[in-house]
């Protein structure tokens, strides 16, 4: 008797767990079905991809400008280093230094014009009312990205070919990066009479970083790559008091303090050749 | 029993063959005339594969269908039940004139001249198609004023790559005169000149040299193609009285305009795209004066004389970044060659 029931017990469990997998896999195996029915029914999108990022180092030697500036452009140069966890995935960084600061020719036509106001000393108002805002030498006080470094992470979303002339055949990517970038900058020092104050002091700036990029393969074990960079955070690129005073803080105060740093998106763009470590690639399967 | 094997065997036989199979016995016959026609373009470019085999594909039939009734064979392997060359009997039965009396030896020996391309369809030909485009534009280097702009293109393609059309921008309504001046002006006692633009239009050729597909997430695939863009036109601008606001009224002036640019196309079918482009419009600016006339009134030397308002003329560079649509028409096409 208690074998029966044991029996009985046993058939219905399994009976109820076969309807349970039937109602539960229905679905999905009727999708299935539809599926196998075309010759490349669950095959990949892409097959034998040339995986140039996966398991491999990169390190990239780039040269980077600023875009949209003020008073002052800088040319970076430095690299990217990454590692390549999967073909789509990398951990790394950029860092560069500012190898070349070029005034613009707004900082041209202020050093002109305060240059010529300084040669006859007393009898202009505008050098008065500006004395506090121009030193002797504008160019001297104005912010530089000295540095740079940006820890990142790396996805590549988009792998392609591009055809070029019908002639040149190239791997592609297009990855899209986000960080924390830490800026050293070099800028105006705070001070309570500005007058004939205009010594420049360094901090350092925590900023987000993000952008996108193109890599265009060349062989095996380098590619050149084309990419775009966003970089906001405050700081006083001129060296001029122009706010911190009246209502909302929006005007000048005669004081040069951390309310005189405005908001800047800044855009750099960076061209580099990217080597990959080991040489070879993996390919899919 | 023993005969249910043999059953089996020849319902599998004909579960193999597809229907289309026995469709391109008939069209085989067509296959081979047409294919002979269609693949001699008119760019001297000669299909490979113009022998017509009955197991060419429903498209490359489909194209040749057209075009059989117009051109005799002149080789390749007949397939059908219908005698070769009948076809050829009749046409000369009705016209002797138009029997075509060719020597099928020499024509055999004769060198093909075969041109493959690497990529014999490209996902979207553009070649005798209309693109409209439409899409919001930004200056990617006034760092004084900005000039956001809608604009609108429509280009006509001559041949796959090359194309020549118009586009505008209207910027009037959508100058930014950034606080950044102000601050300036402020604290410097140093004005910049400023110019504000109301419309630009120019007539363009474009070039497509690249073009290729993206994998997204190793699941989908996407087609772009890169094209170079340059042409003339004009430009509608004038300078913001920021020097002598009180006398100073400009009006807008158009200037002749130079553009050249690049720009990225990613199709999401074979008539829509969407379009990043970056130009730069090159125009000679005629900035305000940097002094202002203190004589009074519109005399020769007066201030309110618009002769004294204007300053040095400047080669200016607008250069615009563009994100938009670009919409093909047609929205069909036929491929030229095969696979």
């Amino acid at each position: 008797m208690t074998t029966t029931k044991q029996k009985t017990t046993k058939r219905l469990v399994s009976v109820l767990a076969a309807a349970l997998a039937l109602f539960a896999f229905t679905e999905r195996a009727e999708a299935q079905q539809i599926l196998l029915t075309g010759p490349l029914a669950g095959a990949p999108a892409v097959r034998k991809l040339r995986q140039h990022r996966k398991a491999r180092f990169e390190v990239a030697p780039a040269v980077s400008f600023t875009l949209l500036d003020e008073y002052q452009r800088t040319i970076f140069a430095g690299a990217r280093l990454n590692y390549h966890f999967t073909d789509w995935l990398a951990l790394g960084a950029w860092g560069a230094f500012g190898a070349a600061h070029i005034p613009t020719h707004l900082s041209d036509q202020i050093q002109e014009v305060n240059a010529a106001r300084r040669a006859t000393p007393g009898t202009s108002r505008d050098e008065e009312l500006t004395a506090g805002n121009l030193g002797p030498d504008f160019k001297k006080q104005l912010a530089s990205m000295d540095w740079v470094v940006a820890p990142q992470l790396t996805a590549v979303p988009f792998r392609g070919k591009l055809a070029l002339f019908q002639s040149i055949y190239l791997d592609t990517d297009l990855y899209f990066f986000g960080g924390a970038a830490f800026v050293g900058l070099n800028e105006r020092k705070n001070c309570e009479n500005c007058t004939n104050s205009f010594e420049m002091a360094s901090r350092v700036a925590i900023a987000p970083t993000f952008g996108l990029g193109f890599s265009f393969y060349i062989n095996k074990w380098s590619a050149i790559g084309f990419e775009y960079r966003g970089m906001p955070f405050a700081w006083n690129t001129g060296g001029f008091d122009t706010a911190g005073g009246g209502k909302d803080k929006k005007f000048p105060d005669n004081k040069i303090t951390n309310d005189d740093r405005q908001f800047n998106f800044n855009q750099v763009l960076t061209v580099s050749w990217n080597v990959y470590l080991p040489f070879q690639y993996k390919v899919s399967e | 029993m023993k005969s249910s094997p043999i059953g089996l065997l020849v319902a599998v036989a004909l579960g193999i063959f597809p229907a289309q199979s026995w469709a391109q016995a008939k069209a085989g016959k067509v296959t081979v005339a047409g294919k002979a026609a269609a693949t001699k373009d008119s760019e001297g470019v000669i299909d490979a594969d113009a022998s017509g085999s009955a197991t060419a594909g429903g498209d490359a039939a489909g194209e040749a269908a057209p075009a059989a009734g117009d051109t005799p064979a002149d080789g390749g392997e007949e397939t059908g039940d219908t005698p070769a060359g009948s076809g050829l009997d009749d046409i000369c039965k009705i016209d002797p004139a138009a029997c075509p009396n060719l020597d099928m030896d020499k024509e055999a020996a004769r060198p093909l001249k075969e041109q493959i391309f690497a990529v014999q369809q490209a996902y979207a030909l553009r070649v005798r198609r209309f693109e409209l485009q439409a899409g919001w534009s930004q200056s990617l280097n006034d760092q004084f004023v900005g000039h956001p702009a809608p604009n609108l293109a429509l280009n006509y393609y001559i041949t796959n790559v090359l194309a020549i059309g118009v586009n505008g921008q209207y910027y009037a309504p959508f100058n930014l005169d950034k606080d950044f001046n102000a601050q300036v002006r402020r604290a410097a006692r140093v004005a910049v000149p400023l110019t504000e633009y109301q419309w630009g239009a120019a007539l363009n050729f474009t070039y497509v040299p690249a073009y290729g597909k993206f994998a997204g997430f190793g699941d989908f695939i996407f087609h772009y193609d890169a094209y170079v863009v340059g042409g003339v036109g004009a430009m509608s601008v004038r300078p913001i009285a920021v020097i002598d606001p009180d006398n100073r009224n400009f009006e807008y002036q158009t200037k002749l305009a130079f553009n050249a640019g690049i720009g990225l196309r990613i199709f999401f079918n074979k008539w829509f795209a969407a379009v990043l482009e970056v130009r730069d419009y090159v125009f000679n600016d005629k900035l305000e004066s940097l002094t202002a006339s203190k004589i009074p009134g519109p005399g020769p030397n007066g201030a309110g004389n618009p002769n004294t308002w204007y300053g040095e003329t400047s080669l200016t560079n607008n250069v615009q970044a563009q994100l938009g649509a670009a919409i093909f028409i047609p929205f069909s096409f036929d491929y030229r060659l095969p696979k």
